[in-house]
């Protein structure tokens, strides 16, 4: 869901990492107070659409990029087909998905050094209050960073799980995918700390 | 055993241990004395035998449960690269995990970009800079490793069977670069011919050091004790 930055030269990628995080607000926030407005909507799926298509994203890879939204979609509409009619659980789940695109459009065309750099910016400010906890503008970008790495090695962990199941022939099983991944991943988060300290991040 | 670093390492009776599952205690490591000052130093074993276990001690990743050990001079700046680089690499691309090393050394982002451009042109991996890490080779991403580590200029390298998940081109090509690193260096290793390269080799079994020397000797000395003489 959350894809990894691709380099590229192309006008968002160039964009200060401010500026764009503004637009994903301002459409968040469009996306709120308008909520029954199609045009505005509209507008924002066709910025998204849009801003996918000039970053160097092929229409194919925009198709993937919406299929792998297709749980997600599932999990806003289920719910919501209860107690509202199916054009309005349409229109809030395209009102949801709209901003995870913008987000996934963020996230594809800003390098993790430059959304670092400015997180630090912004927080830089508040180190003398923010070292009286222990915390620094630096150890939380660095946290940030390491949240988002963690994403495809999880993946990564669930997909070795299902391929080990499937070689000896088990079902999955929410036990026995859990548990493992639940292992796997403190083993990284271990590992992770080992890395960072050896290369003098303590 | 002439090729003296400039960095010293000395064991007094460091032993190390872990706690089981169980709850009772596991000595990985018996009591050790020693001085390494050796540029290129081999440390060979079985799996489990402890040699892990003396690098980690001496990058300071783990302290030793008993005994003292020290890096000289003071204030040695060890590096360390693992057995599997995928859990050294912090930033998602290539470019930027060698800057997040340059990050107390240089200020400015550009300054780190620059540099870092540079460490992966020495490395002959100038085109990968924009590359995802998961898009690269296993001997793509422990050269990336091991650039990582070299970003922040360490005066001793510490290498923890770094070609094990390597193929034979790589493997040959990871080594020469090893090999031709100015910093002294301490590996632990399954490859036997790159412990042949080294000034000393150390061969530990069952967490006891068993042989100390030159190549020569010691290898024989693991093979005969790992039955393949």
């Amino acid at each position: 869901m959350i894809p990894l930055y691709r380099h590229g030269t192309s006008h968002l990628h160039r964009m200060p990492v401010g500026a764009k995080f503004l637009g994903i607000f301002v459409a968040a926030l469009a996306a709120s107070v308008f909520r029954e407005s199609l045009g505005v909507l509209l507008s924002i799926w066709t910025v998204t659409l849009l801003g996918f298509l000039l970053s160097g994203t092929r229409v194919r890879g925009l198709f993937a990029q919406l299929w792998r939204l297709k749980w997600l979609v599932l999990v806003l509409t289920i719910p919501q087909l209860i107690f509202l009619t199916p054009a309005e659980a349409g229109f809030n789940v395209a009102r949801v998905l709209a901003v995870v695109m913008l987000a996934a459009l963020f996230t594809l065309t800003t390098a993790t050094s430059d959304i670092l750099s400015s997180v630090e910016r912004v927080l830089r400010p508040l180190d003398p209050v923010l070292l009286r906890g222990g915390l620094s503008a630096e150890r939380i970008s660095l946290a940030l960073s390491l949240t988002i790495r963690s994403v495809p090695v999880i993946l990564s962990f669930y997909a070795d799980i299902r391929e080990a199941q499937r070689a000896r022939g088990m079902r999955p099983t929410p036990r026995a995918t859990v548990l493992p991944l639940l292992v796997m991943s403190l083993r990284h988060a271990e590992e992770t700390a080992e890395a960072l300290a050896a290369r003098g991040v303590r | 055993m002439d090729n003296l670093s400039s960095v010293t390492t000395t064991l007094d009776a460091v032993a190390f241990e872990v706690d089981t599952a169980e709850g009772a205690r596991r000595r990985i490591l018996h009591p050790l004395t020693l001085t390494l000052r050796e540029h290129r130093i081999a440390v060979i074993g079985a799996n489990g035998s402890g040699k892990s276990t003396l690098l980690r001690l001496i990058a300071g990743l783990v302290t030793p449960t008993e005994g003292s050990l020290q890096l000289r001079p003071a204030g040695v700046r060890p590096g360390f690269i693992f057995a599997n680089p995928q859990a050294q690499l912090i930033m998602p691309v290539v470019g930027e995990d060698i800057a997040f090393s340059l990050r107390r050394s240089i200020s400015s982002p550009k300054g780190r970009r620059e540099r870092s451009r540079e460490i992966l042109d020495t490395m002959g991996l100038g085109d990968r800079e924009n590359s995802s890490i998961y898009d690269l080779s296993s001997g793509e991403r422990q050269k990336v490793a091991l650039a990582g580590v070299l970003a922040a200029e360490p005066e001793l390298v510490l290498a923890d069977e770094p070609t094990t998940l390597l193929d034979l081109r790589s493997t040959v090509e990871f080594t020469e670069l090893l090999m031709g690193l100015e910093a002294p260096m301490i590996v632990a290793t399954h490859d036997l011919q790159l412990a042949a390269r080294a000034d000393r080799v150390l061969v530990f079994e069952a967490g006891r050091l068993i042989a100390d020397g030159a190549p020569g000797p010691a290898i024989a000395r693991y093979r005969e004790v790992a039955g393949a003489a």
